[in-house]
């Protein structure tokens, strides 16, 4: 066994299978970046408000009703053509926002 | 699944001023959006109650605040639930409406909020509101076991 062919086989194909596993251990981790936060820090990011998605599937008998409590007795035709968490604006609704909360809890950290 | 990663096009016309696109550079990553718009759905769609989540800052009175986001939220308010964060001042609040205090009472806001602060303290924003949507989804049940 000549020394080229030894060097092939105890040192290239060790520092290959050890390269590989490295690479299939780090490599998935790299393109997520965890969102930037630290307590104490001042929070510079626009404002955000998510909401869920409307539930459109037809099993849901909450759904439904919630559906048909809206837009019947406060909308007219208009209704059939918004989605579910939609309503046409109401200038009445914006003057006086009466106070819809009643519990929850608070916290700091 | 695919129409649950897609969160923009479902804002109403209350909440479409505070839609941000989200293909920028944002405090939040793809994965990070994912996974809270996931866990906001199911948890809306596993209790019948409507939960939105509000992160940015809020006015000096930060209960008073939260309970205006609460009224302008929309939909049906009583059935809805806010929870907003306002990470610059480190304050969270839980507004529940009339009819998902009944099912959601402000023990189990508090318990869930007392999760949330400490994963909060650590700095995993997005941690602790999918631990928090999950915490009060379970306590609230779902609607259909319940008679109301």
């Amino acid at each position: 066994m000549s020394v080229i062919e030894t060097v092939l086989i105890y040192g290239v194909i060790p520092l290959v299978v050890f390269l590989l596993f490295a690479a299939v251990t780090i490599l998935p981790g790299r393109g997520q970046q965890r969102t930037k936060y630290r307590p104490g820090q001042p929070w510079t990011a626009a404002p955000v408000w998510w909401e869920p998605h409307p539930d459109t599937s037809a099993g849901a008998s909450h759904g439904s009703d919630h559906g048909d409590d809206h837009a019947a007795p406060r909308l007219g035709a208009t209704a059939a053509a918004l989605a579910i968490g939609q309503r046409p604006h109401e200038p009445h609704a914006a003057d006086a926002p009466r106070r819809t909360a009643a519990g929850g809890a608070r916290g700091t950290w | 699944m695919s129409q649950q990663l897609d969160t923009r096009g479902t804002s109403t016309s209350d909440t479409s001023g505070s839609v941000v696109d989200e293909s920028g550079n944002g405090p939040f990553s793809y994965q990070d959006l994912a996974r809270l718009d996931e866990a906001l759905t199911m948890s809306s769609r596993e209790t019948g109650l409507r939960f939105t989540v509000y992160i940015g800052e809020l006015a000096a009175d930060t209960r008073a605040a939260a309970e205006e986001l609460h009224a302008r939220s929309g939909g049906d308010t009583a059935n809805s639930v806010l929870v907003a964060l306002s990470p610059g001042q480190r304050v969270l609040e839980i507004v529940t409406g009339a009819t998902a205090a009944r099912r959601l009472p402000d023990r189990a806001c508090a318990l869930a909020v007392l999760s949330m602060t400490s994963r909060l303290g650590s700095g995993d924003l997005v941690g602790a509101i999918v631990n928090g949507l999950r915490q009060m989804s379970d306590a609230a049940g779902h609607p259909s076991r319940r008679t109301h």
